[in-house]
């Protein structure tokens, strides 16, 4: 997996040397396809000003608040928060909310998105409706997992993990271990758990996601 | 070739009493079974040294793979402090093959909350952070359910159960990060920054949450502090593998431990058992054994994180200081069993993928060496590897091991290390392979 | 980048207490770790992420050392210093364990040496030529991460040569304290980010780029500009304010290339603002003044000799002092005439000024701009470089425009515009063309602080050199202490027949100046700075 995907839209100067060094060569490194998205997301946010959205937004306040109340420190409930934030913002955190929740909490922005590209969870860039994770660790390897994800690429039209389809109906990603091992292979589609997941079932399982 | 073991062990039911039953996680079905008693009689009857000096007693040992001795760490937490001091319940069961922690906290949350809460008292915090990996959606929602319980009933918030103690308890979820794990990567994470281990000194025990006297338990660890402070310590000493008389510095292997078996057996799962029950045993006995025409190939006792043993060497005894000495170690104690029909250079590129991936970046070995070993492996597994590439992968295992901050690197060496040199013959045949051809074209390395 | 070294760094005083490196015994202050006391006495334990001025992150690892009693090295950055504790830094153990870091740094470090601003103070470079392996047993493809990545106008960061150490970012947390870098990604995509803003706000971001070990930050200044070994550099003082941090300035063929900060425990310590290190273009200008030039009866200029202008200045300030005053109105003092300063001058020059004034029978001021941008690191309103020596000297500051007979203007706008034309001066020292008055009759050029040798009182009274480079500014410029000696031997001044050191012997007696801290000129010049 290449970690800045060839045909990715980054903007700016970083477009220019990625181009030229993702190019040619073919297959780079192993990056986790999401890492090389966090990277490029890192590198566009400094080439246009950013509004702040208003935050917390009225749905998510009263829960905020009672957050804030549970640390010594507002960036201690950063986590949770962007949790919630992520959550009424179609499961991503985009440059403006993170601006937003950097504001709410007094933290840099810089802060906010270093812990948004440093976790699995947290998605800088829009993501599919329906969120399929396939776990890849040994447990699940020996179990299955590669026929899973190949599964899961294939229905949901995406060519590389990490990746969202062009309708923005799937995202698929592999992630590493769920601590689902005793029901491996082991599968998560919105939110929801899967165990003893056979190509079959989880291709059902997507088809019957809208 | 020995011949499979049979369930001859029974579980010892300690911290698994109520799996299984209905509305396990709800306050009325726990405490008509005995929930809180131990908080009540702690509070009511025993002082925080007398509650620190049972689990010193017990010589429990640390249940999230590290062993060290529980009441040892209680002693670190200075006496009294001008700062709040906390309990961290380390609950971020991320170690691959591992999942033992998933259920005390889906299916005996209260029980989870109970040994926080006589942890805090013992060691005079007031805060209790239980962190939940963000992957455990309904382990969080039952640990929150439980602690909303426990609040309206008097047993977390101010003056516990009548008594002067006061606490208050949180679950803060993790978001997907394996070092969170570690200890003071997960204090960071906490405090809501990048999980990145600190250097110690300073301990946790000194300098942890918030810059004060934290105490982080594994969440099987503090579970069995309710048995211990209503049974007594000597009585849960007395259980498992006693320390080795002729060494007086062994604590032995006191008490229970959810063992746990995944990978291509027949009937993967967790159980309880005191110390003792033979690795084969759990395996065979109880994991079912190899799927039905295969045969077990190499296990990591417990998580990922040490190295394998093969199918001859399955007769240890499953206890800290047993399956060091015969190379490995005990770990989360779930085994992940690898089969005949297991290709072990494309396990090992499967393992080093997991911590290259998870590796937080900060030292230059664990960033630039996890991923370097790697790409070898996956240049051996095309058919590309030389014997130099073999005499690399041992070199950089030296360069790596015990050369960074936390041990991170050094779980990615040890079981990469002893299946390099346990099935060394399988990595030699495929160096002598010709280019193979990969989605129809040469695969460059 | 210079990093600080072990001579410049504070030494232990005596002490009771020694660890012993390399079998040698090394005192330590309790607290000290054992890289600080290594560097200390000039034991170079190698670093990247280390830096005594800024939290100790410990993730590099270079710096490992063998612990005698211990298998495992351990890292000097953050190993305390305590009695009987045995380390040895060319062992096997610590020269595998440097070299294993070596070769993993360089395993996805990009072969970009050949048009790599660091090339020639990159620590990656120098360690690998002292230990490194000499062939790199890596032969897979190297990570690939965003390279020429702007943050904000003056700084330039390439992601794949960054060995995130992190300096940068605990620099803009600890010190500058805006918290606008931090590391994003994980594992082997980590990288600096920068805050979405584009931009600083801090006015120190550019020490990042000293900070930096390697290449990844580079100046966009001084980015492709020239090969560090073709530079000259010399130890001086940046005049942006009265702080006086202490710079080097590297200079190449006549132009002044760049400004770092220069390690100085009391002034600046490792630090400067990036106003004052960018703020040298008026050394460059294409405008200088490059010979002594007198104005023609039709007011059209012709450059002559510095004799004959000296001859004809010297004229002229004769007339103007026996008819009382060269200029309409008379100067403050109501007869004789008055010389304006730069407050950036240094003060010989203040000096020479007054004895000027005094000949011409008028008074010596000075003009110093005063900003609002000072804070609680570095920056001071007072724009004049000197204003505290000009004070001490006793004279007075000019704010509005008001007549003087001589005038010395140095590139700031210390001197303003409307303080130049309303000078009305005849005689006028000037590093710029554009800065000469229409009223001046005879114009002198004057060195900037990058061509001359001049004391220098900073805010807090510290006495400081600037250091004359060779290789900056016209050529062959005459200094303005020898050219105000030649005017009062013109007058026939006592005052005059002097020389710098002459005018330095006096200072030093001065009453008025004995309190100020001298211990900086004092003490013996420093070696030429290296890169």
């Amino acid at each position: 997996m290449s970690p800045i995907p060839p045909g990715a839209q980054l903007k700016g100067a970083a477009a220019a040397a990625a181009g030229q060094a993702a190019g040619t060569l073919g297959v780079a490194t192993g990056a986790v396809g999401s890492a090389a998205a966090r990277v490029a997301a890192g590198t566009q946010a400094a080439t246009k000003p950013v509004v702040p959205i208003a935050f917390p937004p009225p749905e998510v306040k009263a829960d905020c608040e009672e957050l804030l109340k549970r640390y010594p420190t507002k960036m201690a409930a950063l986590l949770p928060i962007l949790h919630l934030a992520q959550k009424h913002n179609a499961g991503w955190v985009s440059p403006a909310l993170e601006a937003g929740v950097a504001a709410y909490l007094g933290v840099s922005d810089a802060h906010v998105r270093g812990v948004l590209t440093f976790y699995a969870m947290f998605h800088t860039q829009p993501v599919g409706r329906h969120d399929v994770w396939v776990c890849r660790t040994l447990t699940c390897w020996l179990r299955g997992a590669e026929a899973l994800t190949k599964t899961a690429l294939a229905k949901a039209g995406i060519d590389k993990v990490g990746g969202t389809d062009a309708q923005g109906r799937f995202s698929v990603r592999e992630m590493e271990c769920l601590g689902l091992c005793e029901v491996a292979p082991a599968a998560w589609i919105d939110g929801q758990v899967h165990g003893h997941v056979t190509p079959d079932s989880l291709g059902r399982l997507m088809d019957g996601c809208a | 070739m020995t011949t499979p073991a049979t369930r001859r062990t029974p579980e010892t039911k300690v911290l698994s009493l109520n799996f299984g039953v209905p509305d396990s996680w709800t306050l009325k079905v726990v405490r008509e079974r005995g929930a809180y008693q131990a908080l009540e009689k702690a509070l009511k009857t025993m002082t925080p040294e007398q509650v620190t000096a049972e689990v010193k007693t017990s010589r429990l040992r640390g249940r999230g793979g590290a062993g060290f001795p529980a009441g040892v760490k209680w002693g670190f937490v200075p006496k009294s402090s001008p700062k709040t001091k906390y309990v961290v319940c380390n609950a971020d069961e991320s170690e691959p093959g591992t999942f033992k922690d998933r259920y005390l906290m889906e299916l005996d949350p209260h029980l989870v909350l109970e040994g926080c809460l006589l942890a805090a008292y013992a060691v005079g915090a007031s805060v209790i952070y239980i962190y939940v990996r963000g992957e455990y959606p309904l382990s969080i929602a039952r640990l929150e359910g439980a602690m909303a319980e426990a609040r309206a009933a008097g047993l977390v918030g101010a003056n516990i159960l009548g008594s002067s103690f006061s606490c208050e308890a949180w679950v803060h979820p993790g978001a997907g990060a394996y070092i969170c794990g570690e200890e003071t990567g997960m204090l960071e994470s906490l405090e809501g920054k990048r999980g990145h281990p600190r250097i110690k000194p300073p301990f946790p025990a000194v300098e942890g949450a918030f810059a004060s006297p934290t105490l982080i338990n594994n969440v099987e660890t503090l579970a069995h502090v309710p048995w211990i402070v209503t049974n007594g310590g000597a009585a849960f000493a007395k259980q498992g593998i006693p320390p080795d008389p002729a060494n007086p510095r062994a604590v032995g292997s006191s008490g229970t431990k959810l063992m746990g078996v995944s990978g291509p057996v027949r009937t993967p799962g967790v159980w309880e058992f005191e110390f003792g029950i033979t690795l084969r045993e759990l395996i065979y006995g109880y994991g079912g054994g190899p799927l039905p025409g295969r045969t077990i190939k190499a296990v990591i006792p417990g998580g990922i994180s040490m190295p394998v043993l093969t199918d001859a060497e399955l007769d240890v005894k499953m206890g800290f200081d047993e399956l060091a000495k015969a190379g490995s170690g005990l770990g989360t104690a779930c085994a992940i069993v690898m089969d005949d029909t297991c290709d072990m250079v494309k396990a090992c590129i499967n393992i080093a993928h997991f911590f290259a991936d998870e590796s937080c970046g900060q030292c230059t070995p664990c960033r630039e060496g996890c991923h370097w070993l790697e790409k070898i492996y996956k240049r051996i597994d095309a058919g590309q590897g030389t014997l130099a590439d073999l005499d690399l992968l041992a070199s950089l295992f030296g360069n790596i091991e015990g050369r960074t901050i936390c041990a991170l690197a050094d779980a990615a060496v040890w079981p990469l290390r002893s299946i390099l040199k346990k099935f060394r013959p399988e990595f030699e045949a495929r160096l002598a392979r010709p280019v193979t051809a990969v989605a129809g074209q040469a695969v460059m390395s | 980048m210079t990093p600080p070294s072990p001579s410049s760094v504070p030494a232990a005083p005596p002490a009771a207490a020694a660890v012993t490196i390399d079998g040698r015994a090394v005192p330590f202050r309790p607290g000290q770790t054992v890289i600080q006391a290594a560097h200390a006495v000039g034991i170079d334990v190698p670093h990247y992420c280390y830096h005594p001025g800024l939290s100790v992150a410990g993730n590099c690892r270079i710096c490992m050392v063998e612990v005698e009693g211990s298998s495992k090295p351990q890292i000097a950055c953050k190993l305390p210093c305590a009695e009987g504790l045995k380390i040895r830094t060319q062992s096997p153990l610590a020269l595998e364990a440097r070299a294993g870091v070596m070769e993993m740094l360089l395993v996805n470090h990009p072969l970009d040496c050949p048009i790599c601003d660091q090339a020639g103070e990159c620590h990656l470079q120098e360690y690998s030529f002292a230990f490194g392996q000499g062939a790199t047993r890596a032969t897979t493809e190297k990570t690939h991460l965003p390279k020429n990545v702007p943050f904000g106008a003056k700084v330039v960061y390439d992601a794949e040569r960054c060995i995130k150490c992190t300096l940068c970012v605990r620099f803009v947390d600890e010190i500058a304290g805006t918290h606008e870098l931090a590391m994003g990604g994980r594992s082997d995509q980590e990288i600096v980010i920068m805050t979405a803003k584009g931009e600083f706000t801090t006015p120190y971001a550019m020490n990042i780029i000293d900070l930096c070990p390697v290449g990844a930050l580079t100046s966009r200044d001084f980015r492709f500009k020239s090969r560090l070994w073709f530079m000259d550099f010399t130890p001086t003082l940046c005049t942006g304010c009265a702080r006086g941090c202490n710079v080097t300035l590297g200079a190449r063929t006549g132009r002044l290339m760049r400004l770092e900060p220069r390690f100085n425990a009391e002034v600046n310590r490792w630090w400067m603002c990036d106003p004052g290190r960018l703020g040298y273009g008026h050394v460059n200008s294409a405008t200088r003044l490059t010979a002594p030039r007198v104005k023609q009866p039709d007011g059209s200029w012709v450059e002559v000799t510095v004799e004959a202008a000296l001859a004809f200045a010297g004229a002229l300030l004769r007339a103007a002092r026996m008819s009382g005053g060269g200029m309409s109105g008379g100067g403050m003092s109501g007869g004789g005439g008055d010389v304006l300063c730069d407050g950036n001058l240094a003060l010989e020059e203040l000096q020479l000024a007054k004895d000027l004034a005094a000949a011409l029978k008028g008074q010596a001021r000075f003009a110093a701009a005063v900003g609002k941008d000072g804070d609680s690191l570095l920056i001071v309103n007072e724009k004049g470089a000197n204003a505290k020596g000009a004070e001490a000297l006793g004279l007075a500051r000019q704010s509005a425009p008001a007549p003087a007979l001589v005038l010395l203007v140095e590139e700031h706008d210390n001197v303003g515009k409307a303080l130049r034309d309303g000078s009305g001066a005849k005689v006028v020292f000037a590093s710029d063309a554009t800065h000469v008055p229409a009223s001046a009759e005879v114009a002198f050029p004057l060195p900037t602080f990058a061509e001359k040798d001049g004391w220098l009182v900073n805010v807090d009274g510290h006495v400081q050199a600037l250091r004359r480079s060779p290789q900056t500014g016209p050529q062959g410029l005459t200094s303005a202490v020898e050219l105000l000696d030649e005017l009062l031997t013109e007058l026939a001044s006592p005052r005059g027949g002097r020389g710098l050191s002459d005018v330095r012997a006096e200072l030093r007696s001065l009453p008025a100046l004995a309190a100020l801290i001298w211990t900086a000129v004092e003490a013996p010049a420093p070696a030429e700075a290296t890169t």
